[in-house]
């Protein structure tokens, strides 16, 4: 047998032992070590003193020194450790809570918690099963549609593997040999604008056929606001913004009132004070820090190329700017403005119409959803902008979800203990995966396969969308037996090298299959998340009520593909923006 | 029985190394954190600090190896595996035990015996900054973690050999698992009726189980 034609016997060995069930690792390492035994063989030698097990022992070590795959278990530990310090049950409340005047409001709450929750852990089966018991027998109890609410929970919970900071980006650019920082950019406003579309087509739906989605008891709804707070608006005003700060001017009225935590001092009064303030410093700081990137830190950037020394080892000549260090961009003022002008109006309605229910509303998410929100925001924002490398931000993302869960009371000794335990098994797994497909995709290399591969698809003569969809295709049905893991390590690597004779960025491309793995893990009949979900669920929900429901969602996926393709400057704009071409 | 304290006793071993080594990613944590407050606080950066973020995380991992494979947490493609009878399931794992996993495990330990020996007896330093930390006790990882993964893997096949006999599968150590987030997070909620949360918490394990199935294994198909 010729070695391209072993390396092709190769491929369709993998496909079919992996079936079989023994870890890929080792699946891995086992075919590369067979196959690489009969490429190195050399009659005269005596057996141990084959290559392939040197070449065994520089792949492992070349994995243990990847400094891309270095990110892997802070990002892991962050997650696994914000999944026990948060409390999602409290998150949902306060979230329905806000949202009780639009239409279908426990299924949009349902979503807005999974998309908050992707960004902490990367788990599927974990948050169906918990949105299961959270948030599905609520919706069923109020009259929601099966397929509704079976869907949302199911499609939701499946964003977490491609809202970044997500493992499966980091195993990508370890394959691509791209960069970590800029694929989380362009899988930003895909991930946000799946979630995005997800929530128009619920509330949407829910518009045009109210019946699936009926409106809530008034009980259900009711915001729970302590005595002293009706006492205390009774006291001065209607407006919970104007009455603190009246309080604050003339306290004598509020000491007058007795609450059960007791008396309101002039600490209480500060604490709302700052709670009531929480909008307008999020608006505040994101323009502040918007503006702070876009026109201050890019000149200091500019400066400092020209007037510092030329070291040595620099590429010399001028290197091209990126678009952010060219100044800002033309127009970028009278967005600013706008934006500037948008934001007052928000705040000022919002202190206008701040009556008790809503300040309630606004403290209980302040509790719940802001600590998580901070600090996702920071850990991305430092990736990002390119303030620190990705190892860095993953390391600093990790302590903060460390601080925030003790600051919470949630993190106890048991509970770390779980975490790290966890992380280092995740860890361990990926790892070792990729150690035994380096030495695989070696192996297939030597043989010729690779090129057999190449030269195959070259002769179809396919054109560039021809062979989008084709590669696409490929890896949704690979989706449905295997996990992601599998799938990114294994198959994607084959496809990798043809991107640049088609002229397709690694980049969009690598987004694309993250979006598609969504919809090959909401395919049924093999779709985990529907059996997660059936076990939670009530008897008379079936499992094809469950698949029925996640249909939909995959034709918006479908949808945000298209968008995403014909629109490559959704995924390419932020990565190009931020570290230039 | 015997066979069974035995298996423990290799379990033991490998979850032991595995849950020590475990603890590197609090001290990869705290190196990270620290460095960054030097490089861009203190505009004092460490230069041997790369060499050892990569040692701490190589270390890690290489040694989990085992822990791991005890815990049966390497991802399989368990699609058509999980519909499988348990002596099905044996049968395949001890053919593919023997056929894959020592081949390329024994590499590990003879050649990585090799490769670390040769550091060593140079007293190989890092390369990627000047005067770089010595890297021979992290080549001598490779060895040390091939041994812990083949000695579990051992232990797996006496599994899959009991299996094959008695048509079950041995226990294993009881460890902490993903889906024990469920009972963390729902032990302590408050919006959540008493009833629908004890019953996800008793069977958070069990619908685990049939959800890696699909369905195959239990009688969900209803």
């Amino acid at each position: 047998m010729s070695d391209p034609a072993l390396g092709l016997t190769m491929l369709c060995l993998i496909v079919v032992v992996i079936m079989m069930g023994f870890p890929t690792a080792f699946t891995l390492m086992g075919l590369g070590m067979f196959f690489g035994y009969i490429a190195f063989y050399q009659p005269h030698q005596f057996f141990t003193d084959n290559k392939v097990f040197d070449l065994m022992v520089q792949r492992a070590y070349g994995a243990m020194t990847n400094d891309v795959l270095i990110s892997i278990p802070l990002f892991v530990l962050m997650g696994y450790v914000m999944e026990r310090g948060a409390l999602v049950d409290k998150m949902f409340y306060s979230i329905q809570l806000a949202f009780r005047r639009v239409p279908a409001s426990l299924a949009v709450a349902t979503l807005i918690v999974c998309t908050f929750w992707g960004i902490a852990s990367g788990l599927v089966g974990a948050v169906v099963v918990l949105m299961g018991v959270i948030a599905f027998n609520p919706m069923l109890r109020a009259g929601y549609d099966v397929k509704l609410a079976s869907g949302v929970i199911t499609a939701g919970g499946t964003l977490g593997i491609l809202i970044p900071p997500s493992v499966m980006i980091i195993v990508y650019a370890a394959v691509a040999g791209q960069s970590v920082v800029k694929l989380y950019a362009a899988a930003m406003f895909p991930g946000f604008f799946l979630s995005f579309l997800y929530l128009i087509y619920i509330i949407g739906w829910a518009m045009i056929n109210p019946k699936i989605a009926p409106t809530l008891p008034e009980a259900l709804t009711r915001v729970p606001v302590p005595d002293w707070m009706r006492s205390f608006t009774a006291a001065y005003s209607r407006n919970v913004f104007v009455s603190l700060m009246s309080a604050l001017l003339s306290p004598s009225r509020a000491r007058a009132i007795k609450a059960a935590t007791g008396p309101l001092g002039y600490p209480r009064l500060l604490g709302n004070l700052c709670i009531a303030l929480v909008p307008t410093f999020l608006i505040v700081g994101t323009l502040a820090v918007t503006w702070w990137y876009v026109v201050i830190h890019q000149q200091a950037t500019v400066e400092a190329t020209v007037t510092g020394v030329q070291q040595l080892g620099i590429q010399l000549g001028p290197r091209a700017a990126t678009l952010a260090e060219q100044g800002p961009p033309e127009g970028f003022y009278l967005w600013f403005g706008i934006a500037c002008a948008f934001g007052a109006f928000i705040l000022g309605r919002s202190f206008w119409r701040m009556d008790a229910d809503r300040f309630e509303v606004l403290k209980l998410l302040t509790s719940s959803v802001m600590p998580l929100g901070i600090l996702t925001v920071v850990v991305l924002a430092v990736i990002l902008f390119g303030i620190t490398t990705a190892t860095e931000s993953a390391g600093v993302g990790a302590a903060g979800a460390f601080l925030l869960a003790f600051q919470a009371r949630t993190l106890d000794w048991k509970r770390t203990k779980e975490a790290v335990f966890l992380t280092a098994k995740t860890t361990a797994m990926v790892c070792w995966l990729f150690v035994g497909s380096a030495l695989f995709s070696g192996v297939f290399a030597i043989l010729g396969g690779q090129a057999l591969v190449e030269q195959w698809v070259l002769s179809l003569n396919m054109t560039p969308v021809q062979f989008m969809i084709l590669s696409q295709a490929i890896i949704f049905v690979l989706g449905w037996p295997l996990e992601w893991t599998e799938i990114i390590v294994i198959f994607v690597p084959i496809f990798l090298p043809l991107l640049k004779h088609f002229n397709i960025d690694p980049i969009l491309w690598g987004t694309l299959v993250f979006v598609n793995l969504q919809a090959a893990f909401l395919s049924p009949p093999v779709a985990m998340s529907a059996f997660y979900l059936k076990g939670v669920s009530p008897p008379h929900v079936t499992l094809n009520q469950i698949f029925n429901g996640m249909m939909p969602y995959m034709l918006v996926i479908i949808i945000c593909m298209v968008i995403m393709y014909l629109w490559p400057g959704m995924t390419l704009w932020l990565p190009n923006y931020l570290y230039g071409i | 029985m015997h066979g069974q304290s035995v298996l423990h006793t290799i379990d033991a071993i490998s979850t032991w190394f595995g849950k020590a080594a475990a603890w590197l990613i609090i001290a990869l944590m705290s190196v990270v954190c620290i460095e960054v407050i030097k490089r861009y606080l203190l505009n004092a950066p460490t230069a041997w600090i790369f060499d050892f973020d990569n040692m701490l995380y190589g270390t890690l991992f290489m040694l989990c190896g085992a822990y791991t494979l005890a815990q049966n947490a390497h991802v399989r493609g368990d699609f058509l595996y999980s519909s499988m009878r348990p002596r099905t399931q044996a049968g395949l794992d001890l053919v593919l035990y023997i056929v894959f996993f020592v081949p390329g495990i024994a590499a590990l330990i003879y050649s990585g015996y090799v490769f670390a020996m040769e550091s060593w007896s140079i007293g190989e330093h890092s390369t990627v900054t000047a005067e770089g930390p010595p890297v021979y006790q992290f080549k001598a990882m490779i060895p040390v973690a091939g041994v812990l993964v083949m000695l579990q893997g051992f232990a797996e096949i006496v599994r899959c050999v009991v299996c094959l006999r008695t048509g079950e599968w041995p226990s294993r150590l009881h460890d902490v698992a993903e889906i024990d987030v469920v009972e963390e997070q729902l032990a302590h909620s408050e919006y959540v009726d008493e009833e629908a949360r004890k019953i996800a918490i008793e069977r958070a394990k069990e619908i685990d189980e049939v959800a890696r199935q699909r369905g195959m294994g239990g009688d969900l198909n209803t």
